[in-house]
C-alpha cells in the first residue's frame, strides 16, 4: 500500500518533470526559426538601406517580441505544470 | 568617470557584496525545498469565503502605488524647473516623449486622435517600464507564501531574497491595461465608423468569417496580457532560481540587466506599441 502511494507520487514528478521540459523544448523551436528570419531580413534590409537602420532595429525588436509570444506562452504552460498542477 | 559616479558605482558594490553575504549565511535550504513556494501569490479575502469577487492581492496593489508614487514625483520635479533650454531631466522626458510621440504619428495620421492615443499609450509604457525596472534588479521585501495541506496560507515576509514585486508579474495588472485597450479600440470604431460599419467590420471580407473576425478579436487582449505576464514571471523566476544557485555573489547584476532592464524596457515598448497598433487598425480616416 504504502509502496503504491510513492510509486504514484514518484510517476507524478516524473511526469510533470517530462511535460514541462516537452512543452519548453518544443515550443521554442518556433520563436527561434521566427526571431532568425527576422533578423535575417532586418540585416538584408540594413545593408540595402543603411540609413534606415534606426527604424530597422525598432520594428525588428518590436516583431521579435511578437514572435517570442508562443515561446512565452509554452514558458507559462511549464511553469503552470510545474508550480500549480 | 566623475567623482559622484565612483561614489555610486561603491555603495552598489558594498550594498550588492553585503546582500550577498548574508543570501549565503541565511539560504541554508536545499534549492527544491527553498523554492518550492515561487509561484504562491499571498491573497487576502475578504466578505464570504471563496468569493472571487472580494479577493485582494495586497503585494500589487502597494507596489501599483508606489510606481504611480515614482512617476508622480518625477514628473512633479520636471514640472518644477521647465525651462525653454532644458536641464538632463527635462531632456530625458522630452525626447521619451518625442520618440513615442513619432510612432503614434506615423500610424495615426488624424492630429484628433492620435493626441488621445498618445496619451493612453504614454502613460502605458511609463506604468510597465517603471514596474518592469523596479521588479528586475533591485533586491527588497518579498512575500513567501506556503500552502498547507488544508488549504491555508502562511505569509512570511523575506527580506533581499527576491528582488521588489513587479505589479506587471501579477495577471490582473496585465489583463485589465489589455482589456482597457480592446475596449478603447473598439470604442475608437464606433465612433469612426458608426454602429453600422463597426457591425459591417465583421463580415469581412465574407460573412462565413464572421466567428474568425470576433475570435481573433478577442485573443487580441489575451495575447497581449500573457505576453507580459510571461515575459516579466518567467525573467523573474529564472533569475531568483540562477541567484538561489550562485547565492547572490556572481551573476545577478548581469541578469537583472538582462531581464530587468532590456527585456523589461523592451516588453513595455512592445505593449504601448501593440497598445498604438491595434487602436490605430481600428480607427478610420
Amino acid at each position: 500500500m504504502e509502496f503504491s502511494a510513492e510509486l504514484a507520487k514518484a510517476i507524478m514528478v516524473a511526469g510533470k518533470a517530462i511535460g514541462a521540459g516537452l512543452a519548453m523544448g518544443i515550443g521554442a523551436i518556433g520563436p527561434g526559426v521566427g526571431e532568425g528570419s527576422i533578423g535575417a531580413h532586418a540585416m538584408d534590409a540594413i545593408a540595402r538601406q543603411p540609413e534606415l537602420t534606426n527604424v530597422i532595429t525598432t520594428r525588428m525588436i518590436l516583431a521579435d517580441a511578437i514572435a517570442e509570444t508562443t515561446g512565452i506562452y509554452s514558458l507559462v504552460i511549464a511553469f503552470l505544470i510545474l508550480f500549480a498542477l | 568617470m566623475s567623482k559622484k559616479a565612483k561614489i555610486q558605482l561603491i555603495i552598489f558594490l558594498v550594498i550588492y557584496t553585503v546582500v550577498g553575504l548574508l543570501n549565503a549565511k541565511l539560504m541554508t535550504a536545499p534549492p527544491s525545498e527553498a523554492l518550492k513556494n515561487i509561484a504562491n501569490r499571498w491573497i487576502v479575502q475578504f466578505g464570504p469565503k471563496d468569493a472571487w469577487y472580494y479577493r485582494i492581492n495586497p503585494m500589487t496593489v502597494i507596489m501599483s502605488v508606489a510606481v504611480v508614487a515614482i512617476i508622480i514625483a518625477f514628473a512633479k520635479s520636471v514640472h518644477k524647473e521647465f525651462k525653454l533650454i532644458p536641464n538632463r531631466k527635462q531632456a530625458f522626458a522630452e525626447s521619451l516623449m518625442d520618440f513615442l510621440y513619432e510612432i503614434v504619428e506615423s500610424s495615426v495620421p488624424n492630429e484628433k486622435y492620435a493626441r488621445t492615443v498618445f496619451k493612453i499609450s504614454m502613460t502605458l509604457f511609463l506604468y510597465i517600464a517603471v514596474s518592469n525596472l523596479i521588479g528586475g534588479f533591485i533586491p527588497g521585501v518579498s512575500v513567501d507564501v506556503s500552502i498547507a495541506e488544508n488549504g491555508t496560507r502562511a505569509v512570511k515576509f523575506v527580506l533581499f531574497n527576491d528582488t521588489w514585486f513587479p505589479p506587471t508579474g501579477d495577471l490582473n495588472t496585465n489583463l485589465t491595461y489589455a482589456v482597457m485597450v480592446f475596449i478603447i479600440s473598439q470604442y475608437f470604431a464606433i465612433k469612426t465608423k458608426g454602429v453600422k460599419g463597426w457591425l459591417k467590420g465583421f463580415l469581412e471580407p465574407v460573412a462565413f468569417m464572421l466567428p474568425m473576425n470576433i475570435v481573433g478579436e478577442l485573443a487580441k487582449p489575451l495575447s497581449h496580457a500573457m505576453r507580459l505576464f510571461g515575459n516579466i514571471t518567467g525573467g523573474g523566476i529564472l533569475v531568483l532560481v540562477i541567484s538561489y544557485l550562485v547565492k547572490y555573489m556572481f551573476l545577478p547584476p548581469f541578469l537583472w540587466a538582462y531581464f530587468g532592464i532590456f527585456s523589461g524596457l523592451i516588453q513595455a515598448f512592445v505593449f504601448s506599441t501593440l497598445a498604438i497598433a491595434y487602436m490605430s487598425s481600428q480607427i478610420e480616416g
